[in-house]
């Protein structure tokens, strides 16, 4: 799921604190599972927001409302309506849902409460790592289901390199070096052979180097 | 039937309802009892309510299970040749107020099959009368 984390609260009150009105618009979905962008972390939010704090005049007045997908634009333009009065919007949303909101509310500001940070796995209560990267050309296949884009320092293909040491990166002791890891669970399931030949260059064209990608789908009829 | 099934360990301490990200849970406490409630539009299916619950009382997998609810029931139009259900009687309706026209009529209440097979049918008939244009050079 997308992963976002908080963004420092000053740099959220710097954004509002011209406004008198403002809507904080959660997110039920990836946000909302990582609890940082919910309904009960925008209403928080706003409850946070709302107290005198180190605002020159009064605060604003928040309302929140949470929205089941920020990022799907029909949806949020049929079904989000934001309260009369509003003067502008922050988004507990991923970066998707923020760019949605501003899209569809173009006449409002909108901001985002949250830095969206990672693709990431839930590992176990409350701790979520990152491990992907949507590079667009997935590789795990040959790497024992351990992503070398994501969980690799230096994104090698043909690791691991002279920084690692003990099984850690050389970037920290508390990073694990992710080609040991590839090889240490290849060599259990006897299939190391498979990451043995040199990798090829890899085509990052399908990655961020050929601009922003689009996908286009219909739902399979069976 | 709630999606969300707690087993006979809850003793409501309200911990799935402190942890529901989605506010999803909620409870009433009326003067002599305490009720928890569900809301499964709001539920992302976290599943931090089954995670928290120090009883083991939460029945996840009924959220991810689910059941089938009847939505919506309408007769059907079968094919007059071999009774495949084709559309709904309700759609038809509503393509024949839209094309100002009878789709029964138009399609001849038939299957797609076979439409095609009385297609073919009616050019057969067409030759057999000597009534068709000739067959481009190459058409088979």
């Amino acid at each position: 799921m997308i992963v976002g984390k908080l963004k420092p609260v000053e740099e959220i009150i710097a954004f509002v604190s011209n406004y008198k009105k403002v809507a904080v618009l959660g997110c039920g979905g990836c946000v909302s599972v990582c609890l940082t962008g919910g309904d009960r972390e925008a209403r928080a939010l706003a409850c946070e927001l709302g107290q005198q704090g180190p605002y020159p005049q009064a605060p604003p007045e928040f309302t929140a409302l949470t929205i089941e997908r920020q990022c799907e634009r029909d949806m949020v333009e049929s079904f989000l309506e934001i309260p009369a009065g509003t003067e502008a919007i922050l988004s507990t949303a991923c970066g998707a849902g923020v760019q949605m909101a501003a899209d569809v509310f173009g006449h409002l500001p909108v901001m985002p409460a949250l830095n969206t940070t990672f693709l990431g796995a839930f590992d176990g209560p409350g701790l979520w790592r990152e491990n992907c990267r949507g590079c667009g050309d997935c590789v795990l296949g040959i790497t024992g289901g351990l992503c070398p884009v994501a969980r690799c320092s230096k994104q090698l293909f043909n690791g691991p390199c002279g920084g690692s040491s003990g099984g850690k990166c050389e970037i920290s002791d508390n990073v694990d070096c992710v080609w040991q890891l590839i090889i240490e669970r290849l060599k259990e399931r006897g299939r190391l052979s498979e990451c043995m030949a040199m990798f090829p260059v890899k085509n990052w064209s399908k990655d961020r180097g050929g601009g922003p990608r689009k996908m286009t789908k219909t739902a399979n009829q069976f | 039937m709630s999606f969300f099934q707690v087993n006979g360990k809850c003793n409501g301490c309200l911990a799935c309802v402190q942890n529901c990200p989605a506010s999803a849970l909620k409870y009433n406490d009326h003067p002599q009892s305490r009720t928890i409630q569900h809301n499964m539009a709001l539920c992302a299916r976290c599943g931090n309510c089954w995670r928290v619950c120090p009883q083991d009382a939460v029945e996840f997998k009924s959220l991810l299970a689910g059941t089938w609810d009847e939505v919506a029931n309408f007769d059907l139009v079968h094919c007059r040749m071999c009774d495949e259900p084709i559309y709904t009687k309700a759609l038809g309706k509503t393509v024949a107020n839209k094309l100002e026209g009878n789709i029964d009529k138009a399609l001849g209440q038939l299957c797609p099959e076979h439409r095609q097979v009385l297609s073919m049918a009616s050019w057969r008939k067409q030759f057999d009368n000597g009534d068709h244009q000739p067959l481009k050079e190459g058409c088979k």
